[in-house]
């Protein structure tokens, strides 16, 4: 942690290297792949929450799903029943994530380990019941259609192309602020809190409210990728907001590698990309993608980010 | 609200509570045996049911040799789940986390491999003495549901003498209680594992045949059966397996009785809720064993 490995040019071309290949994908890729890697970038934001929860607190949370829903559904009934402008779709979802996950949050923190598992699990399925059945509002299994492109400062954002270049820069930015926030004081907390729960405690850190906490940031990420994602396909229906997704977003924090900074990326292209990627072996390709990730879980129990780190850390020693 | 209306919720509830129990048997004798919470506990169901169907409806064989057929199946599966896949993620230092996804994962392929197999159409399992039904003051039930409370009743007595009186049943207990105590007066504690997910598995399947009937056989069913059982196993305790009967017999009729008042799309919601409740007011279960963590 903290010290970047092999800080040296060599490093930098690897960056330059990295950002070319990020700027110049939607330019040679097909118009397909960039919306899988649009999908990437929305499924970093709110992996980004689950990976955060896991890594650094030891908090297995199944509920994002949910979070990204109230995030859609906000957006969506806003902007097309209330005709408000998209800002304010964002903020209504985050705001009630936020609320939700401090209400439920607080009591459900308590519990640790498997059981924290698996009520954030039956939250899950309770979400996906209420979305089902509140269509007054959700609109159902039919869902809410027509929902506007985003538009900032009149530039549409509607094709796959032009959001790619919309939502990375904001899973840069949520990415960078990550990093600094385990750099801080709160940082350190929660390390403490993950390693050595008694020590943390006796040394005045309130492990509970501090669970709260980025419980609740993580459900704001959720809603913020749910928002995003509502405008880019600007049709929501209950199926995005499933069970499976909520199991997606775990897997992706643990394949990526939930305690470094590169993992919710690399989660989420596995997730996004592999399915793509065996699709091309017909029918089969969902047993192959579990394939896949029974064989990552036994052989990478410190994810691709844990992997990849110790594989640079390993390259400087060689020499 | 009718007495005949309540007598019927109650016996739906009664009969979906047999399921959970069996299902949450299973997860708590996985629990007891090897401390990993066995996220495809349903797909043992699935796989039972799945080997029920083809070998009657494809293989033309009978009913008593289907039912046995599938119960075997998911017996056999426990146990190459556990040889092939828990042994080595144990061998690399399994954490609570990794096991969970790794039977989460194996739930994946299962479903999805039996949607290659099945395809996506729901498969009905005739019921055990035909499809006809049987009146109880004024409320029906189906002649199924009578024989699936009797086998789960006769499973969960055998499981009793299993666990009591035989001499595995005994070592595996030891096993789990203390492993290194049970290794050093001779025994096989990595078998004693294996045998667990056996059972674990034997369960699986035989509430796989019993609820097939009731639910069909379907690529999707193992996921909330899982949950279910889940819900049924906590409710008991989870380290003691027959709290979980009485778990999901609770779990059952709550769950009907409150339909009456309620839309019935709200019955997973009721499900799920108390299960969070349970967890975080009672963390012993309803029997207030001490050590839901311990043996």
């Amino acid at each position: 942690m903290g010290r970047s490995p092999g800080a040296g040019p060599l490093a930098w071309i690897a960056a330059a290297a990295l950002l070319a290949a990020w700027a110049g994908a939607p330019l040679v890729a097909s118009r397909s792949v960039v919306d899988i890697l649009v999908f990437t970038g929305l499924y970093t934001i709110a992996g980004l929450g689950v990976t955060f929860l896991l890594g650094q607190c030891g908090i297995v949370s199944l509920a994002q799903s949910v979070f990204y829903g109230i995030g859609a559904y906000a957006s969506a009934y806003c902007t097309t029943h209330y005709g408000w402008p998209a800002p304010a779709g964002f903020g209504a979802g985050m705001g009630v994530s936020a609320l939700i996950a401090l209400a439920v949050g607080w009591p459900v923190l308590r519990l640790s380990g498997y059981f924290l598992a698996l009520a954030t699990l039956a939250l899950a399925i309770i979400g996906h019941v209420l979305f089902t059945e509140w269509d007054w509002l959700t609109g159902g299994t039919l869902g809410i259609g027509g929902i506007r492109a985003l538009a900032p400062f009149g530039f549409q954002l509607n094709s796959p192309q032009r959001f790619y270049y919309f939502v990375w820069p904001i899973a840069g930015l949520l990415l960078w602020l990550h990093y600094n926030l385990l750099h801080s004081r709160t940082g350190f907390a929660m390390h403490a809190m993950r390693d050595a729960p008694a020590a943390a405690q006796v040394l005045g850190v309130d492990t509970h409210a501090l669970k709260v906490k980025i419980f609740v940031l993580s459900a704001v990420l959720g809603a913020l990728a749910g928002s995003l994602f509502a405008h880019y396909v600007t049709f929501v229906s209950v199926d995005s907001f499933g069970v499976d997704r909520a199991i997606n977003f775990l897997l992706l924090a643990v394949l990526g590698g939930a305690k470094t900074i590169v993992g919710a990326v690399l989660g989420a292209l596995f997730i996004t990309v592999m399915p793509h990627v065996l699709s091309q072996f017909g029918d089969v390709h969902a047993v192959l993608f579990a394939v896949c990730l029974i064989a990552a879980v036994i052989f990478l129990p410190e994810g691709f980010g844990g992997a990849l780190q110790r594989a640079l850390r390993r390259t400087p020693a060689e020499r | 609200m009718t007495a005949t209306l309540l007598l019927q919720s109650a016996l739906v509830g009664i009969t979906n509570g047999f399921v959970y129990a069996l299902v949450g048997l299973g997860i708590a004798v996985v629990f007891r045996g090897t401390r990993i919470i066995n996220a495809m506990q349903g797909e043992f169901a699935l796989i039972g049911g799945m080997v029920a169907y083809i070998a009657l409806e494809r293989a033309g064989a009978s009913m008593p040799l289907a039912l046995v057929g599938g119960v075997l199946a998911g017996g056999l599966l426990g146990l190459l789940v556990e040889m092939l896949l828990v042994r080595p993620t144990r061998r690399r230092g399994g954490s609570e986390e990794s096991y969970l996804l790794l039977t989460l994962g194996i739930a994946f392929a299962i479903s999805a491999a039996v949607l290659l197999l099945l395809g996506r159409d729901s498969h009905p399992l005739p019921g055990i003495g035909g499809d006809g039904s049987q009146i109880v003051f004024d409320a029906a039930i189906r002649v199924h549901a009578l024989w699936l409370m009797l086998i789960s009743a006769v499973g969960m007595v055998l499981l009793w003498f299993f666990y009591h009186r035989t001499r595995v049943g005994l070592s595996m207990t030891a096993a789990s209680i203390d492993a290194e105590g049970a290794s050093t007066i001779g025994i096989n504690v990595s078998l004693m594992r294996t045998l667990t997910f056996l059972l674990g598995g034997l369960i699986g399947g035989l509430a796989g045949v019993l609820v097939g009937p009731l639910i069909t056989v379907h690529y999707e069913m193992g996921l909330m059966l899982t949950l279910k059982g889940f819900a049924a196993a906590i409710l008991g305790g989870l380290t003691n397996p027959f709290g979980a009967i009485v778990g999901g017999l609770t779990l059952g009729l709550v769950e009907s009785l409150a339909v009456l008042t309620l839309s019935s799309g709200y019955k997973d919601v009721i499900a799920m809720t108390i299960l969070i409740a349970i967890m975080i007011l009672l963390p012993n279960g309803m029997l207030g064993r001490r050590g839901r963590r311990g043996g």
